[in-house]
């Protein structure tokens, strides 16, 4: 067998057992790895109604065909486990190096089950599974743990929670190599709900490849197209995904204080010209990865991986704050406490909307720098003002009366492109099948950075089939399992031809993205049977009712219904947002509604 | 005049954030900045075009037409390739 390892650990906490058996191909074949296989197993093992904190809720590790063959990336795995968060189906992948080594200890997929009495922590070693009393870990947070642990970046990777985890925050984050996070969609929260502080790898075996010439090739090409692109070569190493801070804010598409306007005056002194200049320590990369987009940042208080641009959009533009050390500061924090950054922040913004309008007795205000670092620290242990905030905004703004201010979709918070001055980004976030989010496709290359071309971002009009395009080829990506930014350099057309020499089945560029387009139907399935419709595929109505009053996108709002109505025909699906016998025939998914 | 603002690695090469460059139509703004500043000339333009992923605004407006008119309080905000998400 090439590419794939062929083999399944399945493990049941309950009991403190495990067992292999062989990953069926058929099914590799169609879904290939990451995402994809993830959730046409979570299709079967995670049915209607189970309760994602739940011991009948599954984690479910994945890798790729590529991971670890050394293809620029191929250093990503996936999560898929049913959202705490959105109770959608959820994928959260990540990247570093435990991805690699996972697949080196021999396995495509770990599916871990049930939940154990006490605390435990994981240990794989190849074929040897050890499980461990983790009582005395209980309570540590990330960063010293995984050093605890034996953390050594190409021998042994130390995947865990933090304490948001083991207090089962709905937006708590899987971390894996210290800083790498698994983040979005309370992941953290259905392992700490296991009783599982962390899972250790080492492996020793190899992927086996099944044209290794012809791989040495496509490794060489694409090695030159990475570095003949001013984005992968320069943009991204130089100012890291910060850079977007600024071009966002000067087209009046940066959302601003929960979304209430959509610039930000303090755009500059939070951005990647500003991180660059003055706290950038060095570069840092993912396993096989020639691009390095990661910042290593320092301030007086802490140095530590990132702030990426979502990161520093949440706790800066989104709650008014300027202060760029104060935000490097607690992306820090979370990283150690092991929540997400995107959808901390935004709760964050969320709840001061609802102090300063007098729905929530708070402190907590706009502006406010000093607020941060204890409001994450409160809400990653539910204490005080933090218990409130612990399971992301919708539940916060709900709770008090308020669910319009919550700035989320199906339940997830939006990142920071502001959809009213994008209009094809909020089709997107309204019909992403884990909530509101950018990496399930993503319209800035098409709407602002002309990537591969410029398109109206204003446009209503048949921009559901960009954005379908935009989906199914990051769902293709995503189950490869590779790093998105590759694709910046390098075209899917070479996703495809690597694909075929790793594994010996050739497809052809058409053939992934379809299997693309095969994991969105299925995961739309499961949504579908989780009791999802049309109406979740929505926005705040904020977004839908109040046109900013300045900047660039002055006057707009979500044009969101006809885009939809547009976006379920050119899908293949009913008016209802349902895939239709014939679409899921095509993809051959028919047998999963008719069994 | 109009103002012109750079971002990322501009600056530094340029050695300003912001300028005021006279001049009727983003082209003319553009030809303007890198006479004035010819450290700049490669990354910006090959020959008389715009090298690919440069990306011009006027008023937070993407600019795909060079010849596009520009008046004395419009902003010109010119990005090299930056990419992210
Ligand atoms: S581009 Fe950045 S995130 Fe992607 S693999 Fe490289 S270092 Fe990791």
């Amino acid at each position: 067998m090439n590419g794939w390892s062929g083999k399944i650990l399945d493990i049941d906490l309950s009991t403190k057992t495990y067992k292999t058996y062989p990953l069926d191909m058929e099914m590799a074949r169609m879904f290939i790895g990451g995402r994809g296989l993830g959730a046409r197993l979570l299709w079967d093992l995670v049915g209607p109604g189970i309760d994602p904190l739940s011991p009948e809720n599954v984690l479910i590790f994945t890798n790729g065909p590529l991971t670890g063959t050394g293809y620029q990336t191929s250093n990503r795995f996936s999560i898929t486990t049913k959202s705490p968060l959105t109770g959608t189906v959820l994928d959260a992948n990540s990247g570093g190096f435990w991805g690699m080594q996972f697949k080196k200890a021999g396995y495509d997929v770990m599916i871990v089950r049930g939940k154990s009495e006490r605390p435990v922590w994981i240990e794989i070693k190849n074929e040897v599974i050890t499980f461990h009393d983790a009582s005395e870990l209980w309570g540590m947070r990330v960063f010293a743990l995984t050093e605890k642990l034996g953390q050594n970046n190409n021998k042994r990777n130390v995947l865990c929670i933090g304490p948001a985890g083991e207090n089962l925050s709905r937006i708590a984050a899987i971390m894996n190599d210290r800083e790498r996070a698994a983040a979005r969609g309370g992941p953290g929260a259905v392992m700490g709900s296991k009783n599982l502080k962390a899972i250790v790898v080492e492996g020793k075996e190899r992927t086996t490849i099944n044209d290794p010439e012809k791989f040495k090739f496509l490794l060489y090409e694409t090695r030159k197209l990475l570095a003949a692109s001013p984005l992968t070569s320069q943009a991204l190493p130089e100012f890291g995904t910060v850079v977007l801070m600024n071009i966002m804010n000067n087209i009046g598409a940066l959302a601003t204080r929960n979304h209430q306007q959509t610039q930000f005056e303090g755009a500059e002194a939070i951005s990647g010209e500003e991180l660059t200049e003055k706290y950038l320590v060095k570069n840092a990369a993912c396993w096989a990865c020639p691009i390095g987009c990661t910042r290593i940042s320092k301030t007086e208080k802490v140095e530590a991986e990132g702030p990426e641009f979502e990161s520093t959009w949440a706790f800066g533009a989104q709650c008014g704050i300027d202060d760029l050390p104060a935000i490097i500061e607690v992306n820090a924090l979370c990283n150690d406490l092991g929540l997400d950054t995107i959808s901390a922040g935004s709760t964050i913004a969320c709840a001061m909307e609802l102090s300063e309008k007098g729905y929530l007795d708070s402190d907590l205000r706009f502006g406010r720098a000093d607020q941060l670092a204890p409001t994450v620290e409160a809400m990653a242990y539910r204490k005080d003002i933090g218990a409130e905030l612990s399971d992301g905004s919708l539940r916060l703004a709900t709770k008090y009366g308020h669910p319009e201010l919550s700035m989320s979709a199906k339940g997830m918070e939006m990142p920071a492109y502001d959809p009213r001055g994008l209009q094809g980004q909020g089709l997107l976030y309204a019909t992403s099948n884990r909530g509101g989010c950018h990496m399930r496709g993503n319209m800035i290359g098409l709407e602002v950075l002309g990537l591969p071309k410029l398109i109206d971002r204003f446009q209503v009009q048949g921009k559901s089939a960009f954005v379908i395009l935009n989906q199914n080829s990051n769902a293709a990506i995503d189950s490869l399992v590779i790093c998105k930014f590759t694709n910046m350099g390098v075209a899917d057309e070479y996703f495809a031809r690597v694909l075929g020499a790793v594994t010996g089945i050739q497809y052809a560029t058409g053939e992934l993205i379809k299997t693309g387009e095969r994991v969105w139907n299925l995961e739309r399935l499961y949504n579908n049977r989780e009791g999802f419709t049309a109406k979740d595929d929505s926005l705040p109505p904020r977004l839908l009712t109040e046109a900013p009053t300045d900047g660039p996108s002055k006057g707009w709002v979500s044009q969101l219904e006809p885009m939809l109505k547009e976006y379920y025909r050119t899908r293949g699906w009913d008016q209802n947002g349902v895939p239709t016998l014939k679409k899921l025939a095509d993809l051959g998914l028919a047998n999963l509604v008719q069994e | 005049m109009p103002v012109v603002k750079l971002y990322a690695n501009l600056r530094k090469l340029a050695g300003t954030k912001e300028l005021s460059l006279a001049g009727q139509t983003v082209g003319m703004v553009v030809r303007g900045l890198v006479e004035q500043h010819p450290s700049i000339k490669d990354v910006v333009l090959e020959g008389s075009e715009l090298r690919p992923h440069i990306i011009i605004t006027l008023n937070g407006h993407n600019v795909t037409d060079l010849n596009i008119s520009v008046s004395e309080q419009d902003v010109v905000a010119i990005f090299p390739p930056i990419a992210g998400g």
